[in-house]
């Protein structure tokens, strides 16, 4: 019977199990789904380099057969395969990273069609994305030039590859352009007669990698640098992502689901508090206390157990699916699928504790009065010191409608602070997601308009002779720079990085971290970044101990100054100071405003850069963070709104008595509204005073802690957000009153008035 | 003395799931104005049905409700709402006051929905309840909250004052305080009509109506009222 009794309650008071639903719903949603996508991200790399067994190390230089017999000789090197990159051209003159192999044993291909590697198959396996975006299938004939090897290829597979996830053309590419650019490998034997030397050695390593680096420093003189594979591109940037993603797990989700559960203990609290004089029937009538409890206890049981299944269920399949498929159109990686995590079956198994636990105490605290003073309705205290500052000095002169409302919201604290906390949060939400795209939008500006200050960037090729560079830098400007790889040395420890050399005048420019131009360094030491000097406690005057890649001589160079630097944290110096080091100065990129529109190819240039082609990666790479806020201000907004019609709701329900004594006494309906929705008025107000400055450390808050390491910009968010901000927060909370205030009309003072007694 | 409430074949009916309840059922009978006037029944008789018609908190399935010329009966819900905030006073058995006003915020309430021209301090004196003007309800007893109810009632100088079970919750004394608060009321020319189950007091009313099944049973003028200080409960 008491079941019965559950199931009518629960139907009589619809709307807000309803919402209590929702909420618990669309919390253990936003958190399943985005530890679902996290997940599936981390699963989805670890299976493919697993199985498609990702090298451990590249070693890079020009290497020959006898380097790759050496490193296969060294103990706890498993097996190692040499690889001939080479940056070639395709039809219509897109750009091809070619790769000759001779087996395919480490980073094994993916094979969406066609067939595997064979070295006696002549032909082309190729980019599955690039062949995607060009049409390309299996059984096409493509061409693949490199120099004057000009080279009609069968395509015969289309494949992924574990080190390919995210290829770039160069450094300054943020977002790949598959269209223009994508990777192709072939066997060694089409090439056979160039005798080329390895580019890079794969060494798959047994274990005990440190080791094997130093054996093959010491034994192998071609080796110019042994790279971690966890140190090269595609992998940082991917597993960027995934870091990313688990402050943003931590952030987002973890608010949805704290504004919710806040919500929702509220309501349930009042929800079994409103049943008190049911309580003391039942209790009069002989029930015992467990059963009652177990009675109540079932009201949020079921609903949030039943609520959080479909979150669960939501999350995986919704969000999950979503957001990784964004994922997998910049990273090329077979099989992306989200996977739940036993942390969100967790969270939703809390979430229903978290509603048990609170049925439980409410009930509990009810059923410890005797059944006589349970059935008696509990009348809300109105004593403290704040209500009767109230009725004081300049309270006296609020009209009506105010100073009711004020004493309402001091009479119900949890309540109004519940309300705030909802409401806060959604515009803080709202802020960040489009403080974020300010923020991008920010950095593209910074990096495109004001430190790169030229057109377009010139890729010059490695084995180019000075009579050549000089016929390039006559015809296109000579302002050059050259990048470095070295390693750091800092208390015994190496870590990788760059130098960028300037010889550039003021075609690269600097800025400092309030975003102001300063001037290059000058010729006697170094500029670090500001983030990367931070990271490792430099201050001015320090000295720092490096090595280029390929050379044993150490430098140590002094601190003369910082720089900001949106997407790379590293040394800058100019020609000059490196040439005094001794460093011959050997540019790799030119950088001129000549117009090159139309100019596909340059002698002697490996791939020309158009800043605008630049500029639009940067703003695909947005559009794809605009669809994931989207969702996530989709969801703010609906969470936002549902709380605000919840504890509307509430307050509805908690006013409806002297709401209908108003009316006895004459209020018209408007003038009842207008009370009502003051109050909510008040609350919005108030959270987007608290929640627009919120968003602010928030939105910086994540750029400075989730993003990747070689990334330094902070939050720089617009007036317009702001706005936006605060007037859809607004606007939300005005429809929201407005709609329920409808209800005011339809008050019937005999009933309610009634159900007072 | 003209009659100032003429009450015709007045008919309300709800319907519970398919059944149909006439709450009253063809009420008929005629108040004077100024009268202190009881009417009594017991519980389902009709009496609060009754008296929420009057108070215009409520609308008539079928007859008349003439007050003074006009037939509130016909109004629609904008001129009830004008009807209860101009003329009509209500004092409920559980006061029904505004807990987070103070007491005589609570009456200046009224000026929110009618012009007066009492002045709440005066009222309030005339209740007796100056010293409280500035508590909160929760901080006086039930007589006194009653009273800051009749204050309420009485500041926007109602034509009719509609009490239901205005000494139910009350103890003797306490009650017969009120009561004398309401007469004096009437003594002012205001129509006092009280329900209640308290057939006590019928004696102290100018008339009495008595209300079985939703049909007025008895309406008789009390020649010879007692006077309040010889009622005890």
């Amino acid at each position: 019977m008491l079941y019965r009794k559950m199931f009518r309650d629960i139907r009589k008071n619809l709307s807000q199990f309803i919402t209590i639903f929702l909420m618990i719903m669309i919390g253990v949603m936003a958190y399943s789904g985005i530890e679902a996508y996290m997940s599936g991200m981390k699963k989805t790399s670890d299976k493919f380099y697993t199985e498609n067994n990702l090298q451990d190390l590249n070693v890079m230089g020009s290497l020959n057969k006898e380097d790759l017999g050496k490193i296969k000789d060294i103990k706890n090197v498993k097996d190692a395969e040499g690889k001939i990159s080479l940056t070639g051209l395709t039809d219509n003159d897109k750009t091809l990273l070619i790769n000759f192999i001779e087996s395919n044993n480490i980073s094994k291909f993916y094979v969406y069609d066609g067939i595997g590697f064979d070295q006696d198959k002549s032909g082309v396996w190729l980019d599955n994305f690039y062949a995607k975006e060009n049409k390309i299938k299996v059984g096409d004939t493509i061409l693949v030039k490199y120099e004057n090897v000009e080279l009609q290829e069968k395509v015969l597979g289309l494949i992924n590859v574990p080190d390919h996830l995210y290829d770039v053309r160069d450094e300054s590419e943020l977002y790949p352009d598959r269209k223009e650019f994508g990777f192709a490998y072939l066997s060694v034997n089409e090439i056979k007669d160039l005798n080329l030397p390895y580019t890079s050695i794969m060494v798959d390593v047994k274990d005990n990698r440190n080791h094997v680096k130093e054996e093959i420093e010491d034994n192998i003189s071609n080796a110019l640098a042994i790279i971690n594979i966890e140190d090269t591109s595609s992998y940082t940037a991917y597993q960027g992502e995934i870091d990313e993603g688990k402050t943003y797990v931590g952030v987002f989700s973890g608010l949805f689901l704290f504004i919710a559960m806040l919500s929702v203990i509220t309501t349930m609290t009042r929800v079994v508090k409103k049943q008190r004089v049911q309580i003391g029937t039942l209790k009069a009538l002989g029930f015992s206390n467990n059963k009652i409890l177990f009675h109540y206890i079932g009201y949020g049981v079921w609903i949030s157990l039943f609520a959080s299944v479909m979150g669960l269920l939501l999350g995986y399949f919704f969000i999950g699916n979503v957001f990784i498929g964004l994922e997998m159109t910049m990273f090329e990686i077979p099989n992306g699928h989200p996977v739940m995590n036993n942390s969100s079956y967790i969270v939703a198994i809390l979430v229903v504790l978290v509603v048990l636990l609170i049925t439980y105490i409410t009930g509990r605290t009810i059923l410890k009065e005797n059944p006589a003073e349970t059935l008696r309705n509990k009348i809300p205290s109105i004593k403290g010191k704040a209500l009767n500052i109230t009725k004081h000095k300049i309270f006296k002169k609020l009209p009506f409608e105010s100073i009711w409302n004020i004493r309402d919201i001091l009479r119900n604290k949890m309540r109004t602070v519940t309300g705030i906390a909802g409401v806060v949060g959604c515009s803080m939400l709202i802020v960040c997601a489009l403080g974020m795209l300010d923020s991008m939008n920010f950095f593209v500006d910074l990096q495109f308009e004001k430190l790169y200050n030229f057109d377009y960037k010139l890729n010059i090729k490695e084995d180019i002779n000075e009579k050549e560079l000089k016929i390039l830098t006559d015809r296109y400007g000579n302002y050059t720079s050259q990048t470095l790889g070295i390693e750091i040395k800092t208390d015994g420890v190496r870590e990788s990085n760059n130098i960028f050399v300037t010889d550039a005048d003021n075609y690269v420019r600097f800025v400092d971290n309030k975003n102001k131009f300063i001037n290059k360094p000058k010729d006697n030491g170094i500029f670090v970044t500001y983030k990367l000097a931070k990271n490792k406690g430099y201050k001015l005057g320090d000295k720092v101990t490096w090595h280029i890649y390929g050379d044993k001589k150490y430098y140590k160079s002094k601190i003369i100054g910082f720089n900001k630097d949106p997407q790379n944290q590293n040394i800058t110096m100019t020609r000059k100071y490196l040439e005094s080091l001794g460093i011959k100065y050997v540019p790799d990129s030119i950088y001129t405003n000549n117009n090159l529109k139309n100019v596909k190819e340059i002698k002697n240039i490996e791939s020309i850069q158009d800043i605008d082609a630049l500029k639009d990666g940067m703003n695909e790479m947005l559009s794809m963070m605009k669809t994931m806020l989207v969702l996530i201000i989709g969801i703010a907004i609906i969470l936002g709104s549902i709380i605000i019609y919840n504890l509307g709701i509430l307050s509805y329900t908690e006013k409806q008595y002297q709401f209908s004594t108003l009316k006895v006494l004459g209020f018209k309906d408007s003038q009842i509204k207008k009370i009502f929705v003051k109050q909510n008025n008040w609350i919005a107000i108030i959270s987007i005073i608290i929640g627009l400055p919120f968003g602010y450390y928030l939105t910086d808050w994540l750029f400075k802690t989730a993003i990747e390491e070689h990334y330094d910009f902070g939050a720089s968010i617009t007036g317009k957000t702001y706005i936006i901000s605060a007037l859809g927060t607004f606007a939300i909370s005005y429809i929201v009153s407005r709609f329920l205030a409808r209800k005011i009309k339809n008050i019937d003072m005999v009933t309610s008035l009634k159900g007072n007694e | 003395m003209k009659n100032f409430i003429e009450i015709k074949n007045l008919k309300k009916t709800y319907i519970v799931g398919e059944q149909k309840f006439n709450a009253l059922d063809g009420v008929n009978l005629s108040i004077e104005q100024g009268e202190f006037v009881v009417i009594l029944g017991p519980s389902g008789a009709g009496k609060s049905t009754l008296l929420n018609l009057l108070g215009g908190m409520d609308k008539a399935t079928s007859g008349s409700i003439k007050i003074g010329e006009n037939d509130i009966a016909k109004y629609n819900d904008k001129e009830l709402t004008r009807y209860r905030a101009d003329e009509v006073g209500f004092i409920f058995q559980f006061y029904n006051i505004m807990p987070t006003l103070t007491v005589e915020e609570n009456v200046n309430l009224i000026k929110d929905v009618t012009n007066t021209s009492k002045k709440s301090k005066e009222v309030l004196k005339s209740v007796g309840l100056s010293r409280h003007s500035n508590k909160f309800p929760q901080e006086l007893s039930g007589g006194e909250q009653q009273r800051v109810s009749i204050a309420r009632a009485i500041m926007k100088n109602p034509k009719i004052l509609l009490c239901d079970e205005p000494t139910g919750a009350l103890d003797s004394k306490t009650g017969v305080d009120v009561l004398k608060l309401l007469k004096k009321q009437a003594d002012n020319d205001t129509t006092v009509i009280i329900v209640t189950h308290n057939s006590l007091i019928a004696d102290i009313a100018d008339r009495v109506i008595k209300i079985k099944n939703g049909k007025v049973e008895s309406n008789i003028i009390n020649k010879q009222p007692k006077k309040i200080d010889e009622v005890k409960w």
